[in-house]
């Protein structure tokens, strides 16, 4: 028994540490089998596949880069398979990587400016926003009666990490935690993006009220 | 005094505190706590509940109304295809 291969012992030690879903810097001595590979690939990565490919459509806004950017993601999440631990939130993990992907290789294609000028201030909440006309100008009405194509597009004219944010939170449900871990931000930034986000969308979405005559 | 009481004193008529908390209400992050106190302002609290209402409904159209594209079918099947071939 002692000669058996390393590599056979290897792939049948189990995890011992039940340590969720770190980066991929941090390889584990797990070491999957071939099929078991293909399953967690197959099973639990492809199944996010639409959601994957829509956020990067919403990133590149060009069909064969956000297919380049999400094969690529892919990829990168099987060569890294033994990273994950079976059963964890791939989704997450795999937006992470996604996310990366997308700094490191289509950020300087985008026409977009790459870099948004934000304060994220904890201290950003002001019932001014809501004593001004901000409720009265953009009426629930006027949204209601919005079509698919004049939110999508309010969404897309917001600058990436604006839209990221909201993307991740309202289209995907993220939540606060799993978005500071596909980001790499703390918490309070998460929040107070998101909300910054979101008052500039509403300001979209008020103009956009006013074009069209609602 | 009964928790009740003491949250509305402590929250009703306060909007700046009702605002920090009604993104964690929108987006399901706050505690019972939070949601007890939340709520109670907004039944006293015209201007917040409106804008409640406004980013809820907000909300639900982002997550209704945008349609989502679907997946080219060639992209499915190369990803699969190089996985399986070790590329």
């Amino acid at each position: 028994m002692r000669y058996l291969s390393r590599g056979f012992t290897k792939i049948m030690s189990i995890q011992r540490q039940d340590s969720g879903n770190t980066g991929m810097a941090e390889l584990k001595k797990r070491k999957y089998g071939a099929s078991e590979r293909i399953s967690i690939f197959d099973d639990e990565f492809m199944p996010h596949i639409d959601s994957m490919y829509n956020f990067a459509y919403r990133l590149t806004f060009e069909e064969d880069d956000a297919k380049d950017l999400v094969q690529e993601t892919y990829l990168k999440a099987y060569r890294f398979i033994d990273s994950f631990q079976k059963g964890t939130n791939a989704k997450a993990w795999l937006f992470r990587i996604l996310k990366n992907s997308f700094i490191n290789n289509f950020r300087k294609k985008s026409k977009q400016p790459a870099k948004v000028d934000y304060q994220e201030v904890e201290n950003y909440y002001n019932s001014d926003d809501i004593d001004h006309s901000i409720t009265t100008d953009l009426r629930i009405e006027s949204v209601q009666h919005m079509i698919g194509d004049e939110v999508s597009n309010a969404l897309n004219s917001l600058a990436v990490d604006f839209r990221t944010v909201i993307i991740l939170c309202d289209l995907e449900g993220f939540t606060y935690e799993e978005m500071a871990k596909i980001l790499d931000i703390p918490i309070g930034t998460v929040r107070s993006r998101l909300h910054r986000a979101r008052n500039l969308l509403r300001d979209k979405l008020k103009k956009y009220a006013k074009t069209m005559g609602y | 005094m009964g928790l009740y009481k003491w949250f509305k004193r402590a929250f009703a008529g306060n909007c700046d505190e009702c605002l920090k908390l009604l993104e964690l209400i929108l987006d399901g992050e706050a505690s019972d706590e939070q949601k007890k106190s939340f709520t109670i302002h907004i039944d006293n609290c015209k201007n917040c509940y409106e804008y409640y209402n406004l980013e809820l409904t907000i909300k639900k159209l982002l997550k209704e109304k945008i349609e989502s594209q679907p997946v080219p079918l060639d992209l499915v099947d190369s990803i699969k295809f190089k996985v399986r071939n070790n590329l």
